[in-house]
């Protein structure tokens, strides 16, 4: 068995090196952050203009709304500078054979092909989004003191929710060559996201909450965190991402396996 | 050492693909009943190859050699046989096991393009727990060797091809494993970057005792490099043995110019043996076929018994320019072997 | 003929985006449903969780229905051919086309703009059909989708003036990306843009993005009047002739540079 520590190591470099990449970039670096920042007033119009015209949306009031968008916008920057790409990268991954030079490593591939690419500049997009969540906490009725503290755990919660779900994504390019078609069907999804869950009907609701988790991404977290959660509903979360993180490492075998039987 | 450091048993591969159509039909038909078709990459292949060797793997496309050196890496398993590398069960993938080989597949980079060498096998470093100053003293052994420590801190992309397949060696090499796979490592580089790069092969070999097998269609690579050569057929070995085995049988070249510079096939007939014994120009003489005026050279494969009457015949009709003997190279005898000629 | 090449091209477009036909219906569904869904959801939440009868004017109907009719504008607004164009002039194809007679920003448009045409043809049958439950008239639809058509002109003319930015700067992709979200605010896809509050209402006057999905919503739901109709066909023409100055503008300027750095 490989040591902990040689993987922080493998960690470490990688982080290390995404840096030394990112830093030739660096008109990448103004361009993706004025995009996301542009994606973010977006949505923050698009909540202006409704509570225009209403004060309240499904109990939710505006302050409370914006600390939501704060906690989602971290949540996926988390997910942005340690996933997204990689992600994305998992089908050439497949396709072009690269997992081969994986495979022969004596570390977990998985573990490689996950820590590849990482996204420094959204840690802008972090701080932004910690902004606004601090910056909103107060008139949203969050409670403070020692409660900052969940605030990391439902960052941490809304960062494997998006990671298991989008493997989940991700993963068919073992069985499909045009695996790309999924991904975008992911970030289709992923505009559900962008709301408060408590919003939709009774039938999507449920949905995003089970089979479709994408309310794990910033709404569960923002809701435990100024309301709190009923006690079923941890346990739900519990369940769901286990049964999430179970299937994805099932899928992964059953890929691997298909992988090396097609091919020759 | 007697113990083989890989022994092949009867190993097969045989995989399935499945049968595409078109349309919204073809794309339903695939998700509710796909039709297979069944591929034998290799069909019972068997060979032991000792410590510190340097082997030679030749065949066509799709002759089964990447199957193999894939099998013998670990990723993917044989339909049948049996394959032992380092004492290993390749696709076991013990830890110790990858710890121990290397592959290397020309085509597919495994470092990164965005970064400088340095930076990249700084990552290689980590995946092995290969420790600092062993780390610093291969590098620079490797960088030395190949020449090229100061591209070290160049981002791969900005560097010649030759030079980046340098890269990906040394990336192949820094954690000293016992057994190297090379799977076409000179493709695409132009003849001095592959005529450095097998310099370095050879000398590793050598020196570190590591066995080496390489794919390639370059047989100049086989030719100076390897002491052993397997040569592939449409999944099975047609060829084992030494390089010298398939050209001493006695064979020769006679290289041929004439004054009247013939057609082939008037040649031929006036030396009584078939055309397809005579090849015209060859790639060593680009001058001769550049002057199309002037007289093409021609290479006539026969047995040494036969050089004195041929030449002979050929002297009692036309003028010899310039003639020569050599030896029989290694491409043409495989391209009869692939042509399913026995040599006599 | 000059007329030819047009043809070719627009066949070859169709067939290129419907070759694989299930990927092409589930990527038209998709980008019709989610949207809509999260308006429909939105206006949920206001009128039947909140309580509300009547916001800036309009009734819990009223607003599904510019939900449903907006799903036919919205798949005829432009598509990313303008990314097409940025990534061409990047890695250097662009040269390939410059040789050939035929201008490269206008083939790229029609073979972008060929599978926006069937989606159109359909969309206008679809609304034929059931649009009379909600009271829109056949010739108030064509109306609508002709200016729709107009809009999906406009976008592009923008897009490919924005495209052109690849020839000084390597990231035009993060451009034509922030100029994606803005539309899809100001162009009424997101919500009917009479919902800003009236200080903000210049925002979305001030730019063509409402005539690609707005404007036709609200002609076919008979919420413009036919001279307000022909009023903003007025407004679209001359934005098309602005559009048309920049594409020549940017594209001259780009080329020029393109061709003096050696292609």
């Amino acid at each position: 068995m490989k040591t902990l520590t040689a993987y922080l190591e493998i960690f470490r470099v990688q982080f290390k090196n995404n840096f030394v990449r990112e830093a030739v970039y660096r008109t990448n670096f103004l361009t993706s952050v004025f995009t996301d920042m542009i994606w973010m007033a977006v949505e923050f119009s698009l909540f202006k203009v409704i509570y225009a015209n209403v004060p309240n949306l499904a109990g939710w009031s505006q302050d409370q709304v914006y600390f939501f968008l704060g906690t989602f916008f971290s949540s996926d920057a988390i997910f942005t500078i340690f996933f997204q790409r990689n992600y994305w990268a998992f089908g050439d991954l497949v396709n072009k054979g690269e997992l081969d030079i994986l495979l022969t490593k004596p570390v977990n591939p998985l573990f490689l092909a996950l820590t590849r690419w990482m996204s420094l500049t959204a840690i802008f997009n972090l701080i932004l989004g910690l902004g606004i969540l601090i910056h909103y906490a107060g008139p949203a009725g969050f409670e403070g003191g020692w409660h900052w503290l969940l605030v990391a755990f439902w960052l941490l919660i809304g960062v494997t929710a998006a990671s298991v779900l989008r493997f989940m994504f991700s993963i068919w390019v073992f069985w499909t060559d045009r695996g790309w078609a999924l991904s975008r069907l992911y970030y289709q999804f992923f505009q559900i996201a962008t709301k408060p869950d408590p919003i939709y009907p009774r039938a999507i609701r449920y949905t995003i909450l089970t089979a479709l988790p994408f309310a794990f991404i910033g709404s569960v977290p923002a809701r435990a965190l100024l309301k709190g959660l009923p006690a079923w509903e941890y346990a739900g979360v519990a369940i769901v991402l286990t049964t999430f993180f179970s299937l994805d490492a099932l899928l992964w075998k059953r890929g691997l396996r298909r992988y090396q039987s097609a091919s020759s | 050492m007697s113990e083989p450091v890989i022994t092949v048993r009867d190993v097969r591969r045989s995989f399935r693909s499945v049968k595409k159509e078109e349309g919204l039909k073809g794309a339903l038909g695939l998700i509710l009943k796909p039709q297979y078709e069944n591929h034998e990459a290799l069909k019972g292949i068997s060979f032991t190859i000792e410590s510190g060797s340097f082997v030679g793997l030749i065949g066509a496309n799709g002759a089964g050699k990447t199957t193999l050196l894939k099998i013998l890496s670990g990723l993917i398993p044989p339909s049948s046989g049996e394959a032992r590398v380092l004492g290993y069960e390749p696709f076991k993938r013990a830890i110790t096991f990858r710890q121990s080989i290397s592959l290397v597949m020309g085509q597919k980079a495994q470092l990164w393009w965005d970064l400088p060498a340095a930076e990249a096998f700084d990552l290689i470093r980590a995946i092995y727990e290969i420790p600092m100053p062993v780390y610093r003293e291969r590098l620079n052994t490797l960088a030395e060797l190949l020449d090229i420590q100061k591209h070290l801190h160049t981002q791969i992309r900005r560097l010649s091809l030759g030079e980046r397949m340098k890269m990906e060696l040394i990336g192949a090499i820094l954690h000293w494993p016992k057994v190297i796979f090379l799977d076409e490592p000179t493709i695409g580089l132009d003849v001095l970057a592959a005529h450095k790069l097998r310099e370095f092969l050879r000398v590793f070999n050598q020196k570190e005792k590591a066995t080496i097998i390489l794919t390639s269609h370059n047989m100049d690579d086989i030719e100076r490099l390897c002491s052993r050569v397997m040569i592939m057929r449409s999944g099975e070995m047609i060829y084992d043995g030494n390089p010298d085995g398939l050209t001493r049988k006695g064979e020769r070249r006679l290289r041929l110019r004439l004054m009247q510079n013939p057609e082939a096939g008037e040649l031929a007939q006036t030396i009584g043996m078939p055309v397809s014994a005579i090849d015209i120009g060859n790639g060593n003489d680009e001058a001769a076929t550049e002057a199309a005026e002037e007289a093409r050279t021609f290479h006539i494969h026969l047995k040494t018994e036969q050089i004195v009457p041929v030449l002979q015949s050929v002297m009692g009709k036309y003028t010899i320019i310039d003639m020569g003997i050599e030896e029989q190279s290694l491409e043409f005898v495989i391209q009869r072997l692939f042509e399913g000629t026995k040599l006599g | 003929m000059k007329l030819q090449w047009r043809l070719a091209t627009l066949k070859n477009g169709l067939q290129d985006a419907t070759a694989y036909r299930l990927e092409f219906l589930i990527q038209i569904l998709s980008s019709a449903l989610v949207p809509a869904a999260i308006q429909s959801v939105l206006w949920y939440a206001m009128f039947v969780l909140g309580g509300k009868t009547d916001v800036a004017g309009m009734t819990y109907a009223q607003m599904l229905h510019y939900t449903l009719t907006s799903i036919l504008f919205t798949q005829i607004r432009g598509g990313d051919n303008d990314f097409e164009l940025a990534e061409m002039i990047r890695e250097g194809q662009l040269s390939n086309y410059l040789l050939r007679p035929v201008g490269v920003v206008e083939f790229v448009y029609l073979r972008g703009v060929a599978p926006k045409l069937l989606i159109a043809f359909f969309c206008l049958l679809a609304g034929m059909g059931a649009g009379w439950a909600i009271g829109i008239t056949p010739e108030r639809l064509v109306g609508a989708m002709f200016l729709a058509l107009i809009g999906n002109i406009i976008h592009y003319q923008i897009s490919a003036s924005l495209a052109a930015a690849a020839f000084v700067w390597e990231e035009a992709y993060g451009i034509l990306m922030v100029k994606n979200m803005i539309v899809s605010l100001l162009s009424g896809e997101l919500l009917p843009l009479n919902l800003f509050p009236p200080s903000m209402q210049w925002i979305w006057k001030s730019a063509p993005f409402y005539l690609y999905v707005f404007g036709p919503t609200q002609y076919a739901l008979g919420r413009w009047s036919h001279q307000e109709f022909l009023m903003q066909l007025g407004v679209s023409g001359l934005w098309l002739i602005v559009g048309w100055a920049l594409i020549r503008m940017s594209w001259g300027l780009g080329i020029r540079r393109y061709l003096s750095l050696g292609g």
